[in-house]
């Protein structure tokens, strides 16, 4: 069985850093990205099983890749992350089907138990 | 008074003239009728005393019993005449001449009434009444043309009283129409220059108590909405700074968040990998803890350095002096960026009343984001300058970097609000903003992307804050 993808965005270098480490000690395939653009980049080029991206960020934002995820590839489950625990962006961003949404600090096991949801391994 | 009962007022006086000039006319032409009448009158008279010296004539001549008759016949019809228009006499020329003219008339009757037994060609009693007729003739022509002159006179006199009127009338009339609109023009640019300082957000009151007329209501009714704007601006201020607090912790939230996000992802990474860790990392895993570490501290640092209240320290300052001053403390950045520095500062700007160590760090705050949006090269552009009609220094601080986006512009004074990649705290405007209007002044933006952004900081000269004779506070 091939290894499942998982593209993480997110401007903190570190979020994407212990995300790498830890999943693929899980044995997931992972690419990180330190802001919008370069992703969108990327995902013109291939897709992953599942996005796990932070919400705020400067220029292309969390909401913006989530749209743009969702046009390109429908099937892929996005899961946001922020450190603006704001209610109301979190509303819209459910409106706009996202799989879950994690405010930060993320607890490392609850992320990776919502990617296994978003793969259907649970 | 009112405007409504001027207008009346002005109208009643020229009703009022109008009369006394028709009642002056009115008497005038009254008299001239009498005169008139009179004239008529006397000139019948005068025909039959005429005709009377004729018979008069006749009968001394001719010695003719017909004459003298005649003569008997018209001093009967000029007695009952007289009789019968007495009162008109008497009217025009007075009692007295209309005595003196029946004794003339009963003088020579009574000399008729003696001739007619005495024998007529008597040259005494000729004589005598040739001089009673004559005495009667003459004092009634007399009379006569004294009236027709009189009639003249009265006519003149009325034609120039007339003329005189009609011009004061006029006169009046375009006076005080005058004087009403000169009046409402005054007061109609007086609200206007109101309700010009009121959409600028001046809410004074026009001093003097509003005038009792239509325009003091109109005044009055404008006070009363500047007074209501004012109100509801402090409530909209109010609401804003609460919305402000929101602003802030929300951003404090994030800031914090997300370095306490990378330590717990490098804490609980770090025990998940740890086995697959050589020394090197595990090294490389606590440092980078002390790094985020360093992070919050230094932004708790921050908030608390901003948030410190600061005890004002005002004095009288002089606009231009604290421009010179802040120059100094950025030439080193303007140096290393190769800017160029353009300098527009106004003469006799009246001091301003301020903590200038506040100012100074607006100022030195909105030169450096300047410097840092144009890079290398590029033109600071600083001036200063006196608006009169506010009683305020206008200090202008221009680049011609990248600018501001549109979206972003009414955030940019939002605390945490940063368009800096790295360097920005996101906090420098937001105090700056906090500081000027802590001086009862304004800062406001100006930008367009590609050209570069103006910031206006307004501050009230010394003399509006009736501050202009304190020193250190």
């Amino acid at each position: 069985m091939a290894k499942h993808s998982i593209m993480v965005i997110d401007d903190e270098k570190i979020v994407g850093d212990m995300a790498k480490l830890s999943f693929e000690q899980d044995g997931y395939e992972v690419e990180t990205f330190l802001n919008g653009e370069s992703a969108l980049e990327r995902l013109k080029e291939r897709r992953f099983d599942v996005v796990v991206t932070d919400l705020k960020m400067k220029g292309v934002d969390g909401l913006e890749v989530l749209r743009s995820i969702k046009k390109l590839y429908p099937g892929v489950k996005v899961i946001m992350i922020t450190a603006f625990a704001n209610l109301d962006v979190a509303i819209e961003a459910l409106r706009d089907d996202v799989h879950d949404f994690f405010p930060k600090p993320v607890k490392i096991k609850e992320l990776k138990a919502s990617v296994k949801r978003a793969l259907g391994e649970e | 008074m009112k405007i409504e009962h001027k207008i009346y007022l002005s109208n009643a006086v020229h009703i009022l003239l109008i009369v006394l000039i028709g009642m002056f006319a009115l008497q005038n032409l009254n008299e001239i009728l009498t005169k008139f009448r009179f004239t008529v009158i006397a000139e019948g008279l005068n025909a039959n005393f005429l005709e009377m010296r004729l018979a008069e004539k006749n009968y001394f001549l001719y010695g003719d019993n017909e004459a003298f008759n005649n003569i008997k016949t018209r001093i009967d019809q000029t007695g009952e005449t007289l009789l019968q228009v007495r009162p008109d006499i008497i009217r025009a020329v007075g009692a007295e001449k209309y005595t003196t003219l029946q004794s003339h008339l009963h003088a020579y009757a009574q000399l008729v009434d003696s001739i007619s037994k005495a024998d007529h060609r008597d040259g005494a009693v000729q004589q005598k009444l040739r001089e009673a007729g004559q005495n009667l003739k003459t004092f009634s022509e007399n009379i006569t043309a004294l009236e027709s002159d009189r009639i003249g006179a009265i006519i003149a006199g009325s034609k120039n009283i007339l003329l005189y009127s009609f011009w004061a009338v006029v006169l009046f009339a375009f006076l005080f129409s005058n004087l009403i609109v000169r009046n409402i023009g005054q007061s109609l640019r007086k609200v206007v220059d109101l309700t010009r300082a009121i959409s600028t957000g001046n809410y004074r009151k026009i001093e003097e108590k509003p005038s009792d007329d239509e325009i003091g209501a109109v005044v009055s009714a404008i006070n009363a909405m500047a007074e209501e704007l004012h109100k509801r601006e402090k409530e909209i201020v109010q609401s804003k700074r609460l919305a402000s607090i929101g602003v802030l912790v929300a951003g404090v939230a994030h800031e914090l968040n997300n370095p306490l996000n990378n330590i717990s992802m490098l804490a609980q990474t770090y025990a998940e990998v740890y086995d697959g860790l050589g020394k090197e990392d595990r090294i490389g895993f606590m440092e980078r803890v002390d790094e985020e570490t360093e992070r919050l501290r230094v932004i708790i640092h921050n908030l608390l350095d901003y948030a410190k209240p600061k005890e004002q320290h005002l004095a009288r300052a002089i606009t231009n002096q604290v421009i010179q001053k802040i120059l100094a403390l950025v030439q080193n950045m303007l140096d290393i960026s190769n800017i160029k520095v353009m300098l527009t500062l106004g003469e006799n700007l009246p001091d301003i009343y301020i903590d200038e160590h506040q100012i100074q760090q607006v100022l030195v705050n909105m030169a450096t984001n300047a410097i840092q949006a144009m890079g290398k090269g590029g033109e600071l552009r600083i001036v200063s300058r006196y608006l009169p009609e506010h009683d305020e220094i206008e200090i202008e601080i221009g680049d011609n970097g990248k600018g501001i986006a549109p979206e972003f512009l009414d955030h940019i004074f939002d605390p945490f609000f940063t368009t800096k990649e790295e360097s920005g705290t996101g906090l420098g405007l937001w105090v700056s903003y906090g500081i000027i209007k802590n001086h009862q002044g304004n800062i406001r933006v100006a930008s367009q992307v590609g050209a570069g952004t103006t910031f206006i900081i307004t501050l009230p000269s010394c003399k509006k804050l009736k501050r202009c004779t304190d020193g250190e506070a």
